[in-house]
């Protein structure tokens, strides 16, 4: 919670004689106030001298007021008035009675007050401790219920041993009802050393005994409650910082602990950590068991090549991931934890205390019909011996799209030792006819990681079709035609005419000059489009009746190529350029393309005696290559 | 253990806890009762006297001669049940929550009626289902084992807590059986709403004084509670008087005369104790009444007057 500077002066409230009230029928909770000293006010009818308030940031600053008008006793209240949600006035109420001089409270035993509302609400936060620092003994019940009655509230104090010199003597933070606001009211604030409060208890983590496996450097914050019965017989659970607590290592060179309740864990063993509140034991305790220094990989997993456009990806920084359910379902009997972390800036997932975890995608499920392998790179900082295992099992959960149906299929893989490497990343790439038992996977849900490898680091986890080269491996066909009947701008058949660019500078693509088979080749990658150029040496093409061009592509869904004629002036512009793109949808992938097209195709190519620029474009946009050889004209 | 309706069982004159009636020994010697007068004192500095605020008459009492008769000091070993020579058990509902809508379901198991192994017995509540009831507890009792009339019989316990928790160490007339109830006559020597742990209540039934019109008196620790620690409860009985104690402060003598109806305290009767759950007296437990309760009971004396 942060603090606004937003300080208040109190006017002096202060009653000019002292108030004794007593009545044979009386409250028996109330009976000892008279005789406290001052400093156990806080708001009987004004504030006491020593006291400011500060307002939360965020909140409404003008929410408290003092009210004379509304009030359990005397001649005043605090007065909170709660704003609606999306007031530009503030969000909240919220705020901090202090005192400047701080105050001996070890004699009292419970913050007590009477409080109200205008409607039945419950309180965010309110306690005391909050000290606009670093509130190190702040307490405070959440969700403290109140109606249209009066009724008194008790906060007992954890130890009131630690309040020596404590300045947060009340604070709260509320916000609207149903994003409503409301009023509620506060009076006879006052610290108490009740002999009605009984049966203090407390406890750090909800009281749970926990077991956190960890390795050095791991870092656990506690948290602590206290507990104390009330004059009505019920126990109130006050949230009490760490600070109340007295924490201990029962091996401090494993984990310490420090007054904070941050415990660090520093080498290899188990350490328990427990706490005492006054000299009471506090219920619960965290057991670190730590594996000492974590074995890392120290470079990332091989980036993988496949094109996106054969890939589905289920986890990995080179491709889109599908959306997944979990990487670990934390189900019945498994013990495997997961963490996220990065090496060298790859995102990889580490599984410790691995004995089978389940990565699950259900919504949607993937379909991986036209898919031919499992890909999954992994890395152990574990001795890999002659028989460790380690396995993976796919599961398609059939048509209905749920578990069971009688339509499930699901088969494992088990990779042997020869498979597997200690402390070097392994690319296990599995082909899915592998998967016999998995009779479908169309409706694929789940992976299953299991095996005698406690620690892996998962990378790069895809479905991917093989088949599908991503650069030729052999020449385009050499043209036949002779010589006489050509124009060409780039082929190893004929003598080429000058080209004044293969790239313009406008161009969005990557240009390599590459060799395919022995035979020069145009790369351009990462292709949008791209401009070449022959400005200086237009082409008259009016005898020709084709243009020719051979493209070879992994991964295009689309192919156009324009022609652009500059017109007499030799010139791009001055009205009389004409030009005409032809499209290409789907081109076959892997294999190379001749397209020989007739010129009369370029309808609006009116006329083709100044050629001086053709253009190429490529989809996916900027994400496609395309290898170009035997650029010609021919009749 | 109120049987019966009641209603408000408050007295309006809660007399105040004093220690000037003091006995170190067993037996007990009564000194005088002060009287109290409250003054009221409004913010405004105006002074009333309230009237309504008179305490008892303040009376002397003889000392009473007590010799020892009957004891229970709860020594056994951890997880031993009550003396089956001393004690029996009610088991069970009763006959509509044994006339108080009361939820708990009596058991003799040790879980709910056993010893502490540091000399006490306790007697738990626990939240659980059992029979079809909601929670379990326990109620001994010494009838057709043990029964006196007249005499002093006193326990020392610790109460335990919690809305609709309602524990008692009473007493009813041997003719109950025969007889019924009230005219059977009961004292109850402590009772408590476990909503108010800081008051007990101390009562007489008998016939034309029962249930909702029992003769009762409230008992407040000043800022303490019966459950902090043990306390002593007792009854003083003799031929015309019944006095109420908690420790050593006598906080109710009651004759013949103060009573709506028959004087049916000349009769044997035997001793009760039990943690009820619930009933009309006390209400209902809420989900946030811890559980499990006990009453801690480190002895139960019955003494005689010596002549």
């Amino acid at each position: 919670m942060k603090h606004n500077k937003y300080i208040y002066p109190f006017a002096s409230l202060m009653l000019a004689f002292s108030t004794l009230f007593l009545s044979c029928e009386r409250d028996p909770n109330e009976l000892s106030p008279a005789t406290y000293p001052t400093t156990a006010d806080v708001f009987i009818d004004g504030f006491s001298g020593d006291m400011g308030y500060a307002a939360f940031g965020g909140s409404d600053v003008r929410a408290f007021d003092v009210d004379t008008e509304v009030k359990y006793k005397g001649t005043s209240s605090i007065r909170i008035a709660v704003p609606d949600a999306n007031d530009p006035a503030g969000a909240y109420a919220g705020g901090v009675y202090y005192s400047n001089t701080g105050r001996d409270l070890s004699g009292y035993n419970v913050l007590s007050f009477w409080a109200k509302a205008s409607k039945s609400a419950s309180i965010d936060l309110i306690g005391f401790g909050n000290d606009l620092g670093e509130n190190k003994y702040q307490a405070s019940i959440s969700g403290l219920e109140v109606n249209t009655n009066w009724k008194k509230y008790y906060i007992p104090i954890p130890d009131p041993a630690k309040l020596k010199s404590e300045h947060g003597l009340l604070f709260f933070a509320e916000g609207p009802e149903d994003d409503k606001g409301y009023t509620f009211w506060i009076d006879e604030v006052q610290f108490e050393n009740l002999g009605t409060i009984a049966h203090n208890s407390s406890g750090i983590l909800n009281g749970a005994d926990e077991t956190q496996n960890a390795e050095t450097g791991n870092v656990f914050n506690i948290q602590g409650y206290a507990v104390a019965n009330l004059p009505n017989g019920i126990d109130q659970r006050v949230d009490a910082a760490p600070a109340y607590f007295n924490f201990v290592s029962s091996d401090p060179a494993v984990a310490s602990v420090n007054a904070n309740g941050v415990v660090t864990v520093l080498d290899a063993g188990t350490a328990v950590i427990t706490a005492t509140l006054g000299n009471t034991p506090s219920t619960g305790s965290l057991t670190i068991v730590s594996s000492g220094t974590a074995v890392l990989p120290q470079t990332a997993a091989p980036t993988p090549t496949e094109p996106a456009s054969q890939v589905i990806s289920v986890f990995s920084n080179a491709y889109t991931n599908v959306p997944v359910d979990f990487f670990n379902g934390y189900w019945q009997f498994s013990t495997a934890q997961t963490f996220d972390l990065q090496i060298n800036g790859d995102d990889v997932k580490r599984y410790t205390q691995l004995n089978f975890v389940g990565i699950q995608f259900t919504s949607p499920t993937i379909d991986a019909t036209a898919m031919t392998n499992f890909h999954i790179d992994i890395w152990t900082p574990d001795p890999v011996g002659p028989s460790t295992k380690f396995k993976i099992l796919l599961v398609d959960i059939g048509a209905d799209g749920a578990f069971g149906g009688g339509d499930d299929s699901s088969h494992e893989i088990t990779l042997s030792s020869s498979s597997l490497s200690s402390q070097s990343w392994v690319s296990l790439d599995i082909p899915l006819s592998q998967f016999t038992g998995l009779t479908s996977r169309k409706h694929l849900a789940q992976i299953v990681l299991s095996g005698d490898l406690p620690n892996v680091f998962v990378d790069n986890v895809f479905f991917h079709k093989v088949g599908v080269a991503t650069a030729p491996t052999v020449a385009a066909p050499t043209p036949s035609l002779p010589q006489a009947n050509v124009i060409s701008l780039f082929s190893g058949a004929y003598t080429n005419v000058p080209v004044d660019t293969w790239r313009t500078n406008w161009s969005a693509a990557t240009l390599e000059d590459v060799s395919i088979a022995g035979n020069a080749v145009k790369k351009y990658s990462a292709l949008d489009f791209v401009g070449i150029e022959t400005v200086a040496n237009p082409i008259n093409a009016s005898g020709m009746t084709h243009f020719h061009i051979d493209v070879w592509s992994g991964d295009f869904t689309f192919f156009a190529v324009k022609l652009v004629d500059f017109g007499a002036n030799g010139a791009f512009g001055g009205g009389d350029d004409v030009e005409h793109q032809i499209d290409f949808s789907m081109p076959a992938k892997g294999q190379w393309i001749s397209y020989d097209i007739p010129l009369s195709n370029f309808t609006g190519l009116t006329t083709r005696q100044h050629i001086a620029q053709f253009i190429l474009v490529g989809q996916p946009s900027g994400a496609s290559t395309v290898y170009v050889d035997n650029l010609y004209f021919h009749n | 253990m109120l049987r019966g309706n009641p209603k408000d069982q408050k007295t309006k004159n809660p007399i105040i806890h004093q220690q000037s009636s003091i006995n170190t020994m067993k037996y007990l010697n009564i000194k005088t009762l002060i009287l109290f007068t409250f003054a009221c004192v409004l913010p405004a500095g105006i002074i009333f006297s309230l009237t309504a605020c008179k305490a008892d008459e303040g009376q002397t009492l003889d000392q009473r001669n007590y010799k020892l008769v009957w004891s229970d000091e709860f020594d056994g070993a951890a997880g031993e049940s009550p003396d089956p020579t001393k004690w029996t058990f009610d088991i069970g509902t009763g006959s509509n929550g044994w006339g108080n809508q009361e939820l708990e379901y009596y058991t003799n198991r040790p879980d709910n009626v056993s010893m502490d192994g540091a000399g006490n017995l306790l007697i738990t509540a626990k939240r659980e289902a059992f029979a079809g009831a909601g929670f379990t507890s326990a109620r001994i009792k010494t009838q057709g084992l043990f029964s006196q009339t007249y005499g002093r019989i006193e326990a020392r316990l610790k109460t335990p807590y919690g809305p609709g928790i309602w524990p008692a160490f009473w007493m009813l007339g041997d003719n109950i059986d025969t007889e019924g109830w009230p005219q059977c006559g009961e004292i109850d020597i402590m009772e408590l709403r476990g909503q108010e742990p800081n008051l007990i209540n101390g009562t007489l039934h008998g016939p034309g004084y029962s249930g909702g019109n029992a003769i009762t008196k409230v008992f407040t620790l000043l800022n303490d509670r019966f459950d902090n620690d043990f306390h002593v409860f007792a009854v003083e009985w003799g031929t015309d008087y019944i006095d109420f104690f908690v420790d050593d402060t006598l906080y109710r003598h009651l004759t013949p005369d103060n009573l709506t109806g028959e004087w049916v305290f000349d009769r044997p009767f035997f001793i009760l104790l039990n943690v009820a759950v619930g009933g009309n007296y006390v209400g209902f437990p809420t989900t946030e009444t811890p559980f499990p309760q006990s009453m801690t009971i480190d002895y139960v004396r019955v003494y005689q007057e010596a002549n």
